[in-house]
């Protein structure tokens, strides 16, 4: 259980850290498989991005109570894995079944990437991770909104590079994946220029 | 295709990582240091042998609608497994993985195989492809990992090459080196593909265990029939 | 998409420049540069600077020999990368990572991506920073600048830029402005002399090849931003790589914006994220993972700040 002081600053340094420095696609690996197929259209990976912001709130607005309140009291942790797989997947169907029947509209655009977020490693990883660096059910909320926002981040900045590597001309053996993948080595390693400037922005 | 074909085709041919694109997230997290590599190569593949045996089993009796939630459940049952053996008996390799021990659990390798092979074959069968695929995987993060580990940290398996360590390229252990040794790895095979007469595949959709669920979302434009 | 059929409308003029041409004068603007380097660091800097560029040119090369293209070192884009590249490493950096870093800038930054024109990042810089990341003690070992030219191996006296001495608050030992402003200070080799520099941007402004934009908008935004923070604005617009970077790497065609008001953005964010490193974050240099951010950018800010054609009608977006 978090036994420290939840603060404002506290919870900003969470957010910009996950979306710049602890950039869940560019440093952690998380949620590569979307990263590398829906990021070549800007609308596309918009959506996707504010599908998986919505998913890991919701995740972890479930499932972190869950930990607390139910396996950890009754000493059974090690179900952490499956219980929050199984609460990510029946609560992506939920939404899916709601959003059709009362927002037909966002179904439209947003739905269609539901059932592609409930094997992407990030909402998973998300969840754990609030557990794992004990956080508070509010500083766990900004964790997975800022590790969502960093999602949109790299997702919207690969779409735009993306688009310039259409009209590029690549060898043969590095057309399609390998290239995408050199660019994504390049845009990860632009972000190591925000390493310290949180911290030392609100030190 | 003969037991021997079955196994070889997920070390080069249809290798998990480098051509059906699987598994990518721990590939290049976990690449880092060889020990690392084999470790979670290793624990991804126990889980895939038991999972591919179980679901190939009970391949009648798990009715189609729900069957993706009850693979879920298998797989997340057989990662907990091996997760408290990992635990109890390698501690060091748990603390290693971190993160990325549980989350074999939404390993596309094992969901892909199961959907794709282990639920449409005998048990036997469903095995054997689970060897393959697993060897293939292990293999690939073997070589991902020495490649960074070398060149990167001028070791391997955690012992310092001498001559090496005053050539140390460090990028290569750290993010943009993962993105990059795997770009590399992958137009390799392509060019061995290529050299062979076989077509090169486009980001596979079609191994994605959420190719029929995802439908309209279109992974790669050319998708199942997608609308872009 | 065919690489030999470029479908315009008319007029067709042709403007009689070629890219070896102005490749040419981009590297008679760096002669200031150059000849401020071999001043202050001694004669390895003709070293460094030679492999850079042979280096750089030998890998286009090979690359183009192995990948059956046809070969482009004619056009000077090679040696010029390599030169820049060269200008943004210390004098005392072993000739074997020199190499290896302009081989990165031009294989993997550059002809994988297509070669000249395609690529989306600036060679010179993603090297540099790809260097930093791969050899960082190297990177950042700093000698004091001389003013007496060296015949022989370089001193090993070590020196502390003056960024590095301005982020640790070691006010003391910060040189003059007008030793920042001539070069007498530690540093990469290209950087130090603002003097040197400002000579090139004329050449480049006076022969066309550069617009003021991006330039004078980055400079001004450092200049600004470090004011309205408290810091001292116009040393921080004399030190660190700045004006390098501001007058020749975020003016590379193919890694920023075309339009006037792209550039102006450009210039803007470059700045914003510049002062942000440089006061905040734990490197005391920015410049180079500015331009390669809005490197990355630039394909948005290009879409965003793309002239409507003339009677165009934007149409609505149909309801999804």
């Amino acid at each position: 259980m978090a036994g420290h002081i939840v603060s404002f600053k506290g919870c900003i340094v969470i957010l910009m850290s996950a979306v710049l420095v602890n950039n869940y696609v560019l440093s952690k690996f998380l949620g590569i498989c979307p990263f590398l197929g829906v990021s070549k259209k800007l609308d596309q990976a918009t959506g996707m991005s504010i599908a998986v912001i919505f998913v890991m709130l919701l995740a972890t607005a479930v499932t972190w109570p869950i930990q607390h309140y139910l396996l950890d009291p009754n000493g059974l942790g090690y179900m952490q894995t499956v219980v929050f797989i199984l609460v990510i997947a029946t609560l992506v169907q939920f939404v899916e079944i709601v959003l059709k029947k009362y927002i037909p509209g966002l179904h439209a655009s947003l739905g269609v990437y539901l059932p592609l977020i409930t094997t992407n490693c990030a909402v998973l990883g998300v969840t754990i991770l609030n557990i794992d660096e004990s956080y508070s059910f509010i500083e766990s909320l900004v964790n997975a909104f800022g590790s969502g926002l960093g999602f949109l981040l790299a997702m919207v900045l690969f779409a735009g590079v993306r688009s310039r590597l259409e009209s590029g001309d690549p060898p043969e053996a590095f057309k399609g994946l390998p290239i995408t993948l050199i660019a994504a080595s390049i845009v990860s390693v632009s972000f190591f220029g925000f390493a310290g400037i949180i911290e030392n922005l609100f030190a | 295709m003969t037991k021997l074909d079955n196994f070889t085709k997920g070390i080069i041919r249809e290798n998990p990582v480098l051509v059906l694109v699987l598994g990518t997230c721990p590939t290049l997290a976990t690449s880092t240091q060889t020990s690392n590599a084999i470790g979670m190569g290793a624990a991804a593949t126990i889980v895939l042998l038991c999972s591919n045996a179980a679901i190939s089993a009970l391949r009648k009796v798990i009715p189609d609608k729900v069957r993706i939630p009850c693979y879920i459940v298998l797989i997340a049952a057989f990662v907990t497994i091996v997760q408290m053996l990992v635990k109890a008996f390698a501690p060091s390799l748990n603390e290693a993985l971190g993160i990325y021990l549980p989350l074999i659990v939404v390993n596309c390798i094992i969901l892909g195989r199961a959907e794709m092979y282990a639920n449409k074959n005998t048990v036997g069968d469903s095995v054997v492809d689970a060897l393959g695929m697993g060897v293939g995987f292990t293999l690939t993060l073997f070589v991902m990992a020495s490649i960074r580990e070398i060149f990167g940290s001028g070791a391997w398996f955690g012992m310092a090459i001498p001559f090496l360590q005053n050539f140390k390229i460090s990028i290569m252990t750290l993010a943009p080196g993962g993105f990059f040794v795997f770009g590399c790895l992958i137009a390799v095979v392509n060019r061995i593909m290529m050299k062979k007469g076989k077509p090169r595949r486009s980001l596979g959709c079609k191994s994605c265990p959420c190719a029929e669920a995802c439908g309209k979302a279109s992974c790669e434009t050319e998708g199942k029939g997608a609308e872009a | 998409m065919s690489e030999n059929m470029i479908v315009s409308v008319s007029p067709h003029v042709r403007s009689g420049m070629t890219t070896q041409k102005i490749m040419a004068i981009v590297l008679i603007a760096l002669i200031p540069a150059f000849a401020a380097s071999i001043v202050f660091f001694g004669a390895r800097a003709i070293a460094v600077v030679a492999v850079c560029a042979c280096a750089a040119v030998i890998s286009e090369y090979i690359f183009e020999k192995i990948t059956k293209r046809p070969s482009t070192i004619g056009d000077l884009s090679a040696v010029v990368t390599g030169v820049l590249l060269a200008f943004n490493l210390p004098v005392s950096i072993p000739l074997w990572m020199a190499a290896l870093g302009s081989a990165v800038a031009i294989v993997v930054v550059k002809q994988l991506f297509g070669g000249i024109g395609k690529n989306f990042a600036n060679p010179a810089i993603t090297a540099r920073i790809v260097m930093l990341l791969a050899f960082p003690t190297a990177m950042t070992t700093w000698t004091a600048a001389n003013t007496v030219i060296h015949t022989g191996a370089v001193d090993a006296v070590t020196g502390a830029t003056p960024l590095g001495l301005m982020a640790a608050g070691e006010t003391a030992a910060l040189p003059g402005l007008s030793e920042l402003f001539f070069g007498q200070c530690a540093g990469c080799l290209g950087e130090t002399s603002a003097l040197a520099l400002l000579i090139g941007f004329v050449i480049l402004l006076c022969t066309g090849v550069i617009t003021w934009h991006t330039p004078v908008v980055y400079v001004a935004t450092v200049f600004v931003f470090t004011w309205l923070i408290g810091e001292d604005p116009v040393r921080h617009i004399l030190s660190g790589g700045l004006l390098l970077g501001a007058i020749f790497m975020a003016t590379d065609y193919s890694s920023t914006p075309s339009t006037a008001w792209g550039r102006v953005i450009f210039g803007l964010g470059a700045g914003i994220i510049t002062t942000f490193i440089r006061v905040w974050g734990n490197y005391p240099e920015g410049v180079s993972f500015s331009i390669l951010l809005m490197n990355i950018l630039t394909p948005h800010i290009s879409n965003w700040t793309r002239s409507k054609p003339l009677g165009m009608i934007v149409e609505k977006k149909g309801a999804n």
